[in-house]
């Protein structure tokens, strides 16, 4: 497979009035083509930083990041970034909320907005678009918030703990819904979570950092069965073997 | 969705009667305080109780009030107010928020002269009367610029508020999907801030008359100001009354018209 992301020799200090925080220091990692990748870390090891690396939105201190054979440099369109919370416009139809990155770069060709319209039916949402944020559910909307990160078919999507504000019911479900978006819509993926079952589900590789300053302590290789989605995962016996030993991985860093 | 047409049991009835009741007695208790008010007010002058040369009564605000209005220059006094008003209320919401958008986007700025708005803030502006008496002249022009000077830095203080509040999480996404500055603001912080536009909308109707009064005391040769100073000097109070009813009557009236605009742009978001 192809590279995708190389982030080699990477430093990122916080500079603040009254200290500097050293977020991360030598992290190397590279990510392939069509690849779904979890970090995971004590929380503050700096998960966030990394991706605000890899989205040009800091730059590193030192060492470089460069996204398909081109480096990074201030913030790109080729990444998309999906956060925590939806963060959709509530004075903005479902419709627009998606299509906002497309109007922005000026891309709002035929051709783009039959592909946004097609995942918005394809991905049930067909009967809101035009709908506003408030009438629609929390997974619902974490639905929407992915359609609107593809819309513009970035190379990379970066997810920061995009699950983390949804009920666990919820929570399952819409893990079902965005692993089986990504891999219908050929995307790589990082994925940032403090939830080890949820790195284990989704992804066909975990990262584990150290305390801050962050790097890599040590990568798992996950081998399911491609079919598998993250639900059926979780009933799987490996799954209970990945848990413990990326537990204990954690667990010497504390 | 989840408001599709259900079956009400007779309980749900029952709780929307209740609340209908309520809404009618609130209704009638407001009328009926008015009314007592104006009856007592009317009772204890046309007994004696209180003196009508000095506290007036409602008859002789609305005989006072035919009067003016067939000498026709009560019109004329209110419209004078009136526009006055719409001009600072206009000229203050332009400026204030062409100031907090100018700040917002220059951050440099805003630190320079973020102490600068805050004495500025707290100065009561009636003390600039007459330098700006001796800068614009008496008239019409000191008048509106006392509106405007009341409202424009706490219009800017406000919006440039609202503007900060949005999220860092949004102005990160603006900038991955490829925002730039200009488009970060018109696309994500001002829509995001027309309620706060419209609060400060709200909030400047009232200061507006505020000023506009204020200017009118200082210097004018009419409006609703000048007939109330003028008449407090010759002890006609049933003049000032009256002004001061018809000014609360326009006053209530621009606000309400803020008020239907807010649930109209409410009802589009
Ligand atoms: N803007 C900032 N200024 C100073 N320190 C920061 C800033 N953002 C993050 N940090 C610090 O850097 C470290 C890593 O943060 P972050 O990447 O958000 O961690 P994580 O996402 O893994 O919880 C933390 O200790 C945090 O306090
Ligand atoms: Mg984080």
């Amino acid at each position: 497979m192809e590279k995708l992301l190389e982030i080699s020799g990477v430093n990122l200090t916080y500079q603040s009035k009254t200290s500097e925080t050293v977020a991360l220091s030598d992290l190397d990692l590279e990510i392939l083509d069509n690849e779904f990748v979890s970090i995971v870390g004590p929380s503050g090891c700096g998960k966030t930083t990394i991706l605000s690396l890899v989205a040009g939105l800091l730059s590193p201190t030192k060492g470089e990041i460069v996204l398909n054979g081109e480096k990074v440099k201030g913030p790109t369109t080729r990444i998309g970034y999906m956060f925590q919370r939806d963060n959709l416009f509530e004075w903005l139809t479902i419709q627009k909320n998606v299509t906002l990155g497309l109007s922005l770069q000026k891309k709002k060709t035929q051709e783009n907005i039959d592909y946004t319209n097609n995942l918005i039916t394809k991905y049930g949402l067909g009967d809101f678009k035009k709908h506003t944020p408030k009438e629609l559910s929390g997974g619902m909307r974490q639905r929407v918030a992915l359609i609107r990160t593809l819309a513009t078919r970035p190379e990379l999507l970066l997810l920061d703990e995009p699950f983390s504000a949804l009920d666990y019911q919820t929570r399952l479900l819409v893990q079902d819904d965005v692993y089986k978006i990504i891999k219908s819509e050929n995307k790589s993926a990082i994925l940032v979570t403090h939830d080890i079952s949820e790195a284990i589900a989704m992804s066909d590789k975990v990262v584990i950092l150290t305390q801050r300053p962050g790097k890599v302590k040590t990568i798992v290789n996950l081998n399911f069965n491609k079919t598998l989605t993250p639900f059926e995962r979780r009933n799987q016996p490996e799954f209970m073997e990945y848990f413990n030993q990326i537990w204990k991985e954690l667990q010497y860093e504390e | 969705m989840k408001n599709k047409k259900q079956q009400f049991s007779e309980l749900h009835y029952k709780f929307i009667r209740k609340l209908r009741i309520q809404t009618v007695v609130v209704h009638t208790i407001r009328i009926l305080l008015l009314v007592g008010f104006l009856g007592i007010w009317e009772l204890a002058t046309a007994t004696g109780a209180l003196d009508p040369f000095i506290a007036s009564s409602p008859s002789r605000v609305v005989t006072t009030f035919v009067d003016l209005i067939k000498n026709s220059n009560l019109l004329h006094h209110s419209w004078v107010t009136l526009y006055e008003t719409i001009l600072a209320f206009l000229i203050s919401t332009g400026i204030g928020l062409a100031l907090a958008i100018v700040l917002y986007m220059i951050p440099f700025v805003r630190r320079i002269l973020e102490p600068y708005l805050v004495v500025l803030n707290s100065l009561p502006k009636i003390a600039l009367g007459p330098l700006i008496i001796v800068w614009m002249g008496a008239g019409t022009k000191t008048i509106v610029a006392m509106g405007v000077l009341i409202c424009v830095i706490i219009t800017t203080i406000n919006m440039l508020h609202g503007f900060c509040q949005i999220e860092d999480d949004k102005i990160m996404l603006m900038k991955t999907m490829g925002a730039n500055k200009i488009q970060t603001f018109t696309r994500l912080v001002f829509p995001a801030n027309i309620p706060s536009l419209i609060s400060s909308l709200k909030i400047n109707v009232g200061m507006a008359w505020v000023g506009v009064i204020m200017g009118e005391y200082l210097t004018s040769k009419a409006g609703l100001g000048y007939l109330i100073v003028y008449g407090g000097q010759v002890f006609k109070l049933d003049l000032v009354m009256t002004s001061i009813v018809v000014l609360c009557i326009l006053a209530g009236l621009m606000y309400g018209i803020i008020a239907l605009a807010e649930i109209y742009v409410n009802k589009k978001r």
